[in-house]
């Protein structure tokens, strides 16, 4: 299927990149580039709504033009523009209309019967929770994880998100399949704050630093994420984090993929683990003892 | 020769605000056979009936056409008037120019006019060929069927029963008493509920005229107002109702548990037991999805039999069919309790110590769970701080967009119990985003509340969190002090709204009532006729119509019970004429007409016709409502409408086409 | 739009509200526009239940109250909002959106007075106007970038052998600065 990298995931979350190209074809599914390196708009959308909509409908018309029907699009940010957009197109014949006419001037045709697919989704019902568990070789047992779905794959239901926004639970099996065990907490649902790191950095550390300290005082050997903004918080910016809320933060997060990735047998260098500025070896001795 | 009055109304402003009724009155005077053409302010008053009076005696007119307000309003009125005036009411015709015309046009005040003067001439055109009709008279059982034994159904039933008429009160569960026998207090006055109820669930049992079916169903309704003919399915108790004695020996010996309803789940009951305290009948019932013997096979268990003294256990008992012909229905079905795990955020069916506000009545009332004593679930002890939550599954347009009513003073009473039972020993804050304290008394009760001591925070809590000792955590912005607060708590009570039955839409299928956007009923008009169906011969009480507290659902069901009375005292009622008439030379009996009449209104009935026998459509007056359906499917035009026949309606297309302001027309 | 709430009048003896703080009157023209921007999204209908504001992220760090923000821009008092710096405190969380009882959209509006900031050329937080010519420039709103790993080696995507995916043609500059122009959403 196609897949819509986005610009996080690209520039520096190697690893979200890595773990997703080593551990789907483990289930079949091969993942086809977009031919261009796009945007998809949710940065510029506080400048200007309309062509932020315009960037997400000239990514989807991208994933067209691979002639494929679905299209994996592993950040929650992406995800969610890309959503909006395609209900904007859907609803509003006005603004529909200037943005295809707008394709149109690049020679790009939309498609609005293109799947979405998130890696959870992916994950938990294109593969399904059977297929995993049986190809996990080295059950995670006794491992406990505390899951940060993030917002923008949540929220709001009306567009029809991944999960559900109250009690999302896809994650959790996801983690269960493994043989770990998904721990609830009442900060589960907190933001990490990404949106904020460049405008107001002291409070976006805030945030992500008040969420891992939570997570910090669990029973939980580390902190699973899906979002390559999220992670950017909690592991590349966790020791800021630490200072900004005057604690010493020492929580291995990984992405989903990465422990699904060790779960499976795959070698720790292919899945992006040297990448993770978080004390993730904890969490792999953890794993090997 | 006709002779034809024309009456325009200005309907105060209404009308004339926008149309110039003058001037249509002037038109209309142009119209060939109007020997009367007049304009007036309100044509339904008094002088403006007595005009047409006058007029049809004086001028001898035989047909009346009055330009006013939508026939839905006044065509009754207007046609009581002209019979008055000597006149075959039928021979009146409406023209709307209020709904049709100034209220849809009202930036268009010349166009509105040429519209006007246009509907006036279809009308006139249409009067000549209107004919007298009769109304018939029909003659109806003088007994009620009363669905729901809640306060509601108790209150119908008894008013019935007083004025002579024989009442069949049908209750799905084992007990009457419904919502109000769960209740501990009422508010305002703070009345024992079960002090106030049981008198007149006692009354009911012991009434002469009313039959009293508890544990029963209606299954099937079939027939017309004044002659309905229901069914009912009585669920065996496998307790003889004569013998037992309500010892509840037999619920000592069970050996299996089930949720105890009544009591909200809160505890466990036997799957035999009477069903609640103060219960009428006070008569055991056996829970047939849980008693171990009519699950599995004979000889297992048995012990209820084998310990009751009165010999009234019957495990062989069978579910009856009752058949009851009765002249109306009043529903009184209830309504359900907003389930709160669909708000997860709230944390209700994760965290113990969230309840909702009946949960919490319950744990209130000195027949609960708990003795009445006001105790945390999760701990069983009493709690240092209670938060209510308004509008929980209410004014929500993710859930039910309409305000339950009564939530804000189930809470100001809940408030004020927790006062009286735990004294200064508890915290108590009301979170909240309007306090509706609309009827009588209600607003000095939410003053009495604000005097003991309950805190109100006017913002909702977006989200509820438990923290590792059980007790229960929150954030909430307070408008008043516009400061984030966070409240930690023992015990935090969702004020959840009235929802709709999930019976409902049976039982509305079953009595063609239909129901309004919310999901209740829907009343005939919200004003002028709040006590019924619009399907004849069905009456609303209670809560099933809308959300609402004892005083407006005894009020209604005491109206209902009148409105019956006022149906069917006479022993016989009148049938509007405007149905469809079957001509029997023209029919073929091909039934097209049967098959697609929603109201099964059309009998196919066999005859000797030409030597031969054939079927004939023949039509049910009392149940046909003039739709017309079958008129336009009919392919022989056998069966008409009256005063609805293709000649009455096509002269007013040919009218409405003869002039026209189009260019090119004509 | 709403007929009984009359425009501005210019005359000494006003009727309606007036802020008698700041002497401000509501701008029920630029409210308009706002609304046409988030149209389909009923920001009417809020009767200030103050969920939003009870779980907003960023209620306690930076002070944001949506509730406020939508009771404003409700009654007009739309002007003094773009150039505020409250409007840039929103973390895009979508709580609010999520639990509102009357599907108002504190977050959309927000987007919306955002974007007129930007028009009226109030002060806008750098990154954003960054992303905009990053994103002219490359077609992505970040360059790529070296990463030091736990072991203290330095890596990126072609060390990591990951493929390299093209930028977008020149077409596309063209095409974005059109769509840089439109107003209205």
């Amino acid at each position: 299927m196609a897949v819509f990298w986005g610009c996080c995931i690209l520039t520096n979350q190697y690893a979200y990149e890595m773990s997703l190209r080593h551990v789907l074809p483990m289930f079949d599914i091969e993942l086809v580039d977009l031919p261009e390196a796009i945007c998809c708009g949710d940065p510029i959308k506080s400048v200007n709504n309309f062509s932020a909509s315009y960037l997400a409908a000239r990514a989807l018309s991208l994933a067209n033009s691979t002639g494929l029907e679905d299209l994996l699009v592993p950040c929650n940010r992406c995800h969610f523009t890309l959503s909006e957009t395609k209900k904007t197109i859907q609803n509003n014949t006005k603004i529909g209309q200037k943005i295809l006419g707008l394709l149109k001037e690049e020679g790009l045709e939309y498609n609005a019967n293109i799947k979405m697919w998130h890696t959870i989704d992916l994950l938990h019902d294109y593969v399904g929770l059977k297929r995993i568990k049986k190809a996990v070789s080295k059950p995670l047992k006794g491992l406990k994880v505390a899951s940060h779905v993030g917002c923008q794959i949540i929220r709001y239901t009306d567009l029809r998100r991944v999960d559900d926004a109250e009690n999302p639970k896809k994650l959790d099996e996801l983690i269960n399949a493994l043989g770990a065990e998904a721990i609830d907490y009442p900060e589960k649902l907190d933001c990490c704050g990404a949106a904020l790191l460049r405008s107001h950095p002291d409070s976006a550390l805030s945030l992500a630093g008040s969420k891992l300290k939570a997570v910090q005082n669990l029973p939980a050997d580390g902190m699973v994420v899906s979002c390559p903004e999220c992670q950017l918080m909690f592991d590349a910016k966790q020791k800021d984090a630490g200072a900004t809320v005057g604690a010493k933060l020492n929580v291995p997060v990984v992405y989903y993929t990465q422990l699904l990735g060790l779960a499976l047998g795959i070698d720790e260098k292919k899945l992006g683990l040297d990448l993770n500025q978080s004390p993730v070896d904890q969490l792999q001795a953890k794993i090997c003892a | 020769m006709t002779r034809i009055g024309v009456y325009v109304c200005h309907c105060g402003l209404n009308i004339a605000g926008v149309v110039d009724v003058e001037k249509v009155a002037e038109y209309a005077k142009t119209l060939s056979d109007v020997v009367v053409s007049k304009h007036y302010t309100y044509m339904c008053s008094e002088p403006g009936q007595r005009m047409i009076q006058e007029d049809i005696r004086n001028k001898k007119l035989d047909r009346i056409v009055i330009a006013t307000c939508s026939p839905r309003m006044h065509e009754e009125t207007f046609r009581r008037a002209v019979a008055e005036g000597g006149l075959n009411p039928y021979l009146t015709e409406i023209v709307n120019l209020r709904e049709q015309v100034s209220w849809a046009h009202t930036h268009e005040p010349e166009k509105a006019t040429e519209k006007a003067k246009a509907l006036v001439r279809m009308g006139v055109a249409r009067s000549r060929l209107l004919e007298p009709l009769e109304k018939r008279r029909v003659s109806v059982e003088k007994s009620v069927l009363v669905v729901g034994g809640g306060i509601a159904g108790i209150q119908a039933s008894l008013d019935l029963a007083n004025a002579g008429f024989p009442v069949y009160l049908v209750e799905k569960a084992p007990s009457i008493g419904g919502r109000m026998a769960q209740l501990d207090k009422t508010f305002p006055t703070l009345d024992c509920s079960a002090c106030i109820l049981t008198p007149k669930m006692v009354d009911v049992v012991k009434h002469p005229n009313i039959t009293m079916l508890t544990n029963a169903e209606v299954t099937d309704v079939k027939g017309f107002v004044g002659n309905y003919e229901v069914t009912i399915l009585k669920k065996p108790r496998y307790v003889d109702e004569k013998k037992c004695v309500g010892c509840e020996v037999c619920a000592q010996v069970c050996p299996v548990k089930v949720p105890d309803r009544f009591n909200e789940n809160l505890t466990q009951k036997r799957a035999i037991s009477i069903y609640s305290t103060h219960a009428v009948p006070n008569i055991a019932t056996i829970n047939s999805e849980y008693c171990l013997r009519l699950k599995y096979e004979k000889g297992v268990c048995g012990k209820c039999q084998e310990a009751c003294e009165a010999e009234a256990i019957d495990f062989e008992e069978q579910p009856k069919t009752i058949h009851v012909k009765v002249g109306g229905v009043v529903l009184a079905v209830g309504s359900e309790v907003f389930n709160a795990l669909q708000m997860a955020e709230l944390g209700y069916g994760r965290f113990k110590n969230v309840i909702s506000n009946i949960e919490f009545e319950r744990i209130s009332d000195a027949s609960g769970p708990t003795g009445g004593k006001i105790l945390s679930p999760k701990n069983g002890k009493t709690p240092k701080t209670i938060v209510f939550i308004q509008c929980v599954g209410s004014r929500d347009k993710r859930f039910h967009e309409y305000c339950c009513r009564v939530g804000c003073m189930v809470t100001l009473k809940q408030a004020i119990l927790a006062r009286e039972k735990i004294h200064e020993n508890v915290k108590i804050y009301v979170c909240y985003i309007d306090m509706r304290a609309f009827g009588k008394g209600y607003d000095e009760f939410y003053g009495r509340a604000r005097d003991m001591d309950v805190d109100f925070v006017a913002g909702l809590p977006s989200e509820i969190h438990e923290s590792t000792d059980g007790s229960l955590y929150f954030d909430v912005f307070d408008k008043g002090t516009n400061k984030l607060l966070q409240i930690r708590t023992d015990l935090v009570v969702l004020g959840t709204g009235l929802v709709p039955n999930k019976d409902l839409a049976d039982i509305s299928a079953l009595l063609h009532a239909s129901r309004s956007a919310d999901g209740f009923l829907l009343e005939a008009h919200p004003k002028l006729r709040p006590l019924e169906s619009a399907a004849a011969g069905v009456f609303l009480a209670g809560a099933c119509q809308g959300p609402k507290d004892i005083p407006d659902t005894v009020a209604q069901a005491s109206g209902a019970a009148a409105k019956a009375l006022d149906l069917l005292s006479h022993g016989e009622i009148e049938i509007e004429p405007l149905k469809a008439i079957v001509d029997e030379d023209l029919c073929s009996g091909c039934r097209i007409c049967a098959s697609i009449c929603p109201f099964l209104a059309i009998e196919m009935k066999t005859d000797i016709i030409e030597g031969k026998e054939g079927a004939r459509a023949e039509v049910v007056e009392a149940m046909c409502q003039g739709c017309g359906l079958c008129s336009s499917a009919c392919p022989t035009g056998a069966i008409k409408i009256q005063q609805y026949s293709s000649k009455q309606v096509m002269i007013q297309v040919d009218a409405a086409l003869a002039e026209s302001c189009a260019e090119g027309g004509k | 739009m709403q007929p009984w709430l009359s425009p501005v009048l210019k005359e000494e003896n006003d009727v309606g509200l007036s802020d008698l703080m700041s002497m401000a009157k509501p701008n029920i023209e630029a409210r308009d526009k706002i609304l046409a921007r988030i149209s389909g999204k009923e920001l009417v209908n809020c009767f200030q239940c103050i969920k939003c504001t009870s779980g907003c992220t960023a209620l306690k760090l930076l002070e944001l109250k949506p509730h406020e923000i939508i009771k404003l821009v409700n009654l007009g008092f739309v002007d003094e909002l773009p150039s505020s710096d409250i409007i840039w405190t929103c973390v895009t969380c979508l709580k609010c959106v999520q639990r509102c009882p009357q599907k108002a959209s504190p977050y959309h509006v927000i987007i919306a007075l955002r974007n007129l900031a930007v028009e009226k050329e109030a002060k806008v937080p750098e990154r954003y106007l960054k992303a905009v010519s990053q994103i002219l420039e490359t077609g992505q709103v970040d360059t790529y970038q070296k990463i030091v790993t736990r072991k203290m080696e330095t890596v990126d995507r072609e060390s990591l052998k990951l493929p390299k995916i093209c930028a977008p043609k020149e077409s596309f500059q063209v095409v974005f600065m059109k769509a840089m122009e439109e107003k209205t959403v």
